[in-house]
């Protein structure tokens, strides 16, 4: 007897023996269930474990997804077992399909079987940061940084800016000055003058930046530190040099700058003062990102802390490690050193005030601290514990103050979010929304709002977090969020082959990423924060080198300004160079990175690692294939196509674009083939002729925008969306959808949801 | 300035005692050189020139008497090298006391530049670098001589100006090296590793308990997060404990509380700053150094000494000025003292892993700027040598004639077993290294 009938009649048998009394389903739903059940004991266990969960040294992941009863029938039906394929095929194929789907394998079942719900977790490492630089900010003077921009200038006739010799004051867009042999202006002398910027720097990503002072002349250097120079070149012997030095800067905040310069009996006069911000090359920082307005110094932590945990899909803090609780512990030293050395700003307290007035101060100072890194009052037990305790027993008043700083910081009060009150407080509710829109602690105006039990309804909530929502904090965090959704950290460092493309250099790439950080402000924070304009826009920002390295006519100077394309050419961030030369390899196009990142980020598709990983080898094909060829073939066993029969259409879709992003026409002298079909979830075939295609698909598919969705929500509130209920996903899409696809009204209904969990039904009823 | 004060008093042994460990075995720290001899320099700076009459014995040779400047140092005189007659004798940008200044220690010339002087042109930074950091090279590329920091730049009120008069060691062309003058910051730099692990230590005992009362009141999933931080506070706990069991050959010193930079501490910072300099060489974290009262022009009201006028201002006073001169002697006699301070706990702690005391294997250059302050002459640049490193021939008094001062870098560089062909500006270096020995 055949493998095959043998199987038949072994499963005919049992169901003989095991007759099934009906069960309030369909007698035959259950009988084929069951049936399914003993062929995936029979067949399936041995690779993927009694539970799907997978089994080590033979298919180690778990077996879930998104697939349908009859694309898993399909794929089942033509590859598994892996080996003996023919054993399992057509009807039975099914039955198993429809067993794993509903036992394990689907969302559905996955949420049965595992309910989600809000975990305990620390704060990641950009949340500790920017908790302890906001906390210890909280006690400086607010500077507000209003929308004027460059740098307060003031000239003097003098080599040390002497306030008799003072000539004249002004701003300045930048600071690029090539004064040559002359006076820089009127009341000074081309022999000796000197002049002083100040005002703040602006920074939007968090990183090191490199600044740079170029000068023939004297010149140093103040960046955040305003009692440290960070360069100092006064002494010159007039040659021009250029003097570097790197700064840790946290996003979404300003930083106080001064620059002074001098020139004396010098033969000609120059200074600059430059920057490289992460991820792009060396320029005169832009005026865009100077304020004449002074901020108050910020407290960056210098510490590097070992990076967070990644596996889920987003960033969290499930887990501690012991470099992550050595990182913290020295980086609450450093705040504790620092506070020590700005007692007297920071708390008030004066080496002149008698005893009393200093252990007095330096107690409320604690207090405060406290109560703000916890982000709630103090009941009188925690008081004794963290404040009183530390300043009695240490020997002197420093000590006591950096021991209560060291205490606190070290609290898993501080440095853990999401423990599950019994009952959420509005202070639990501050601190939801803090964290969510700005990583950080609540600020002056929100923890007013929750002492005054204001933050328990949902409008009140969502006041609160439209004014939040414009702070540069939230900019920062979202920025964050598309720099993840679209991979842009693996963009670095980028080359290509310079003998194909000649004119492809660091300049094109750094140029690439302004080009896309300007789209996305413009589509986000616009009024209409239109979704769908992400995928559908049919333009460019291009400063002048882009718009030549595109073949376009420029209109001469070097600013960023929106250029319009062609509709079938140019779609949103599926088409934006920087996307498509980032997904491609040194010379050619690659349609499976573009593919994949189209199934996953953009789409929303779940896709398991491949079962094999071949790496793609192009001297190993015949060089008269296209790149679609090549992939075709390298793809096209049964296993590969299981999922390469999606991903591929997707990739192909974007050949009309090379590895920089340019357009071209053929590939190998062959004329570019860009069609396919792509399969959705639901079954359907959507055709694809081209890019618009691809995007118009995007925009409107639900999968894709709750995929976005649900990304958004991981990144903002680190925690599963179905923790929050089964139903939350779709209530946000039904609102997204509502709203026009809004984004900023989706961030703020993703806070609303998250800081209303738990509360209590009456506080919840003042409508929603 | 912070105000803090040492945490260390656990530790036991305080510097103002500073132990006599006879024969102590070498712990922690301590580096010693498994074969040849060691050599530390100290190179302490004063400024304003000298009081010629006060301060050089009339007599050459090894049979000579001390005059009032150098009374204070007369328990060393047979450790002591006279050398009269060296002269500065860099020329270029740069007024006399730029130049006395920055070619000090490097023998070379000053870039032109942009810094004007009181006289001539302006000149930017020197040449070259510093014997110290020649030394500290050659000690740090060879195993057996490298300490942890190679080379510490101490000083004592020092302003806080980047400019060629408060800078005297250069690591190379265009690259001065400051001075450290907050006895706090060196003290943070030698020792504030520990310093932070006693204050650790303090809270985390309440560490353990907050996390055991947080604990207390989450769900079951939630508590193994917390019990897994909790091993690494307990991990920590005992690592500190094991830390401190590691010694160093003698405790930090403690440091005086709240000494603020201001001109009356001047005394007190001075006090620190050689305590910790000793330290550092006593437990080998470096075997060069340099101690840099104030700068070039310093003008030091020493107030302690009943003098109000500034020290440079003085020094500019004619010698008929006989209130001004006894004023500049009593200053000058002060910085001696500080020397002599310095000198007495060489001579008085034993020459750790070794025999005989810290002095044979050291020696203290006391110099100037000037050789006098009114003249600005450069000519006769005081050299007062103290102790018995580089196999020199001690208690002379030697009188030179109008050598130039390159030649004794590089006998210093020579006595260290590092032969130099030349230091400094090479034209300066005819004859070769000085013969001291």
């Amino acid at each position: 007897m055949s493998r095959l009938s043998t199987h038949r009649s072994f499963v005919s048998a049992l169901l003989l023996l095991f007759g099934l009394p009906g069960l309030g389903f369909a007698a035959e739903d259950g009988v084929r269930l069951q049936r399914g059940q003993l062929i995936y004991k029979q067949q399936c266990v041995e690779c993927h474990g009694a539970q799907g969960e997978g089994v080590a040294d033979e298919y180690d992941e778990p077996l879930t997804g998104d697939r349908s009863i009859a694309d898993l029938a399909k794929i089942i039906h033509k590859t598994m077992p892996d080996g003996s394929e023919e054993d399992c095929v057509d009807d039975d194929a099914a039955m198993v399909a429809e067993y794993i789907h509903q036992a394990f394998y689907s969302s559905g079942a996955r949420m049965r079987n595992q309910p989600v719900k809000v975990d305990l977790v620390r704060l990641t490492v950009p949340q500790y940061l920017n908790a302890v630089a906001d906390l210890v900010g909280s006690f400086r003077k607010d500077v507000t940084i209003d929308d004027s921009r460059g740098l307060e200038a003031n000239h003097y006739g003098s080599r040390n800016m002497r306030r008799d010799k003072h000539a004249i004051e002004r701003i300045d867009p930048e600071v690029d000055f090539a004064f040559g042999a002359g006076s820089p202006g009127e009341k000074m002398e081309a022999e000796e003058f000197s002049i002083k910027w100040e005002g703040s720097v602006i920074i939007e990503e968090t990183g090191e930046y490199e600044f740079c002072v170029a000068t023939e002349n004297g010149a140093r250097l103040w960046v955040n530190d305003m009692e440290t120079k960070l360069i100092d070149a006064w002494v010159s012997s007039g040659k021009s040099r250029e003097e570097r030095a790197s700064v840790r800067l946290l996003g979404g905040r300003a930083y106080p700058v001064r620059l002074e310069f001098f020139k004396f009996k010098d033969k000609t006069a120059s200074v600059a003062l430059r920057w490289t911000p992460p991820h792009q090359v060396e320029q005169v920082i832009p005026q865009r990102h100077l304020s004449p307005k002074e901020a108050a110094t910020v407290l960056v932590i210098n510490r590097a802390f070992p990076p967070d945990d990644a596996s889920v899909g987003y960033e969290r803090g499930s887990s501690v490690s012991k470099a992550w609780d050595t990182a913290a512990t020295y980086a609450a030293i450093e705040v504790a050193n620092h506070v020590l050395d700005h007692l007297l700003p920071l708390a008030g307290v004066d080496r002149k005030d008698d005893d009393e007035a200093r252990r007095s101060k330096a107690r409320k100072f604690c207090a405060q601290f406290v109560r703000r890194a916890f982000r709630r009052p103090l009941s009188e037990e925690q008081e004794r514990f963290f404040v009183d305790g530390p300043l009695t027993d240490a020997p002197d008043l420093e000590n006591g103050v950096k021991r209560c700083v060291l205490l606190t910081l070290k609290s898993p009060r501080f440095l853990y979010v999401g423990m599950q009150r019994e009952t959420p407080d509005a202070h639990d509710v501050a601190m939801q929304i803090s964290t969510a829109l700005w990583d950080s602690v609540p600020d002056k105006e929100l923890q007013t709002a929750a002492q005054n039990q204001a933050l328990l309804h949902a409008q009140s909530i969502r006041n609160q977090t439209q004014r939040m929502l414009s702070d540069p904090r939230t900019k920062a965090k979202v920025s964050a969020f598309f720099s993840h959704w679209l991979e842009l950290d693996e963009a670095e460092d980028i080359t290509k082959d310079p003998k194909r493309f000649p004119d492809f250099n660091e300049r094109t790439i750094a140029d690439m990423r302004t080009s896309l950080e300007l789209f996305l402000d413009e589509v986000v924070w616009g009024e209409s924060s239109d979704y769908r304009q992400l995928l559908l826009a049919d333009y460019l920002y291009l400063n002048g080198s882009l718009a030549e390295f595109f073949g376009l006519d420029t209109s001469g100077d070097d600013s960023f300004k929106p250029y319009q394309f062609d509709p079938r050419e140019r779609s949103g961030v599926v088409t934006h160079p920087l996307v498509l030369t980032a997904f491609a390899y040194h010379a050619s196009t690659s349609p499976i990175h573009r593919g994949v990142f189209l199934t996953r980020n953009v789409l929303g598709r779940s896709l398991k690692p491949p079962p094999m990983a071949i790496e793609f080898m192009d001297g190993k094909f015949d060089p008269r294939l296209t790149m679609r060829e090549k992939v075709a073939e390298l793809t096209k066993s049964k296993a590969c196509m299981t999922c390469h029969e999606m991903i591929n259409p997707l990739g192909f879709s974007l050949e009309h674009f090379d590895a920089v992003g340019r357009v071209q026409f053929e590939d190998k002298n062959k004329p570019i083939n860009a069609s396919g079909v792509y399969r959705t979830l639901a079954g359907d075939e959507v055709p694809l002729e081209g890019p618009r295609d691809l995007a118009e698909h995007a925009a409107t598919s639900v999968t894709a925008q709750r995929s976005f969705i649900e990304q958004l929500f991981h990144h903002m509130i680190k925690q599963p969306v179905n923790a929050y209920g089964p139903e939350t996903l779709n209530k946000l899409h039904q609102s997204f959808v509502e709203s026009d696809y809004h984004i900023q009204h989706l961030l703020v209904e993703i806070v609303r949801v998250a800081a209303m969990h738990r509360l209590s039904p009456t506080s919840q009823t003042a409508q929603l | 300035m912070r105000s803090r004060r040492s945490f260390l008093r656990d530790l036991g042994v305080s510097a103002a005692a500073l132990p006599l460990i006879g024969g102590l075995p070498s712990l922690g720290l301590a580096n010693t050189p498994s074969s040849g001899k060691k050599h530390r320099l100290i190179v302490m700076f004063s400024p304003n020139g000298t009081l010629p009459e006060q301060f050089w014995p009339d007599e050459e040779g090894a049979d000579f008497t001390l005059k009032p400047i150098m009374e204070p140092l007369k328990a060393h005189k047979d450790s002591m090298l006279i050398l009269h007659g060296l002269s500065n004798k860099v020329r270029g940008d740069g007024d006399s006391h730029m130049r006395g200044m920055s070619c000090l220690l490097t023998g070379k010339e000053l870039f032109p530049g942009n810094i004007q002087g009181g006289s001539h042109t302006p000149a930017g930074w020197c040449s070259g670098h510093s014997i110290d950091q020649e030394l500290k090279s050659f000690f740090q590329s060879h195993e057996d001589m490298s300490t942890r920091f190679g080379s510490l730049e101490l000083g004592v009120s020092v302003p806080d100006r980047a400019d060629p008069w408060t800078r005297m060691v250069y690591a190379g062309p265009n690259k001065p090296v400051a001075p450290i003058d907050n006895p706090y910051h060196v003290f943070e730099k030698l020792y504030g590793s520990m310093k932070d692990r006693e204050t650790l230590q303090s809270i985390l005992d309440d560490v353990q308990e907050d996390l055991r009362r947080v604990r207390s009141k989450i769900s079951t999933e939630d508590q193994s997060l917390l019990d897994e931080h909790a091993t690494f506070v307990r991990e920590m706990e005992v690592e500190l404990a094991n830390a401190d069991k590691q010694k160093l050959l003698i405790a930090a010193p403690e440091l005086e509380d709240g000494v603020s930079n201001r001109n009356d501490s001047m005394p007190k910072l001075a006090k620190m700053q050689i305590d910790m300099l000793v330290n550092s060489m006593v437990n080998d974290m470096t075997r060069v150094s340099t101690l840099q009262f104030t700068n070039s022009v310093g003008n030091a009201r020493m107030s302690w000494l009943d003098i109000k006028e500034g020290h440079h201002q003085l020094s500019h006073d004619p010698d008929l000025n006989e209130d001004s001169q006894s004023k500049l002697l009593k200053i000058n006699v002060w910085f001696a003292e500080q020397l002599a301070y310095l000198v007495d706990q060489l001579a008085n702690t034993p020459e750790p892993g070794g025999d005989g005391v810290m002095l044979d294997n050291t020696t203290v250059v006391w110099t100037n700027e000037l050789g006098k302050g009114n003249s600005h002459t450069l000519q006769n640049i005081p050299f007062l040598l103290i102790g018995k490193g580089f196999g020199f021939k001690t208690g002379r008094s030697l009188k030179f004639d109008k050598v130039a001062h390159n030649r004794l870098w590089m006998a210093i560089a020579h006595g260290a077993g590092h032969p130099v062909e030349s230091f400094g500006n090479p034209a300066l270096c005819e004859g070769g290294p000085l013969d001291l020995a």
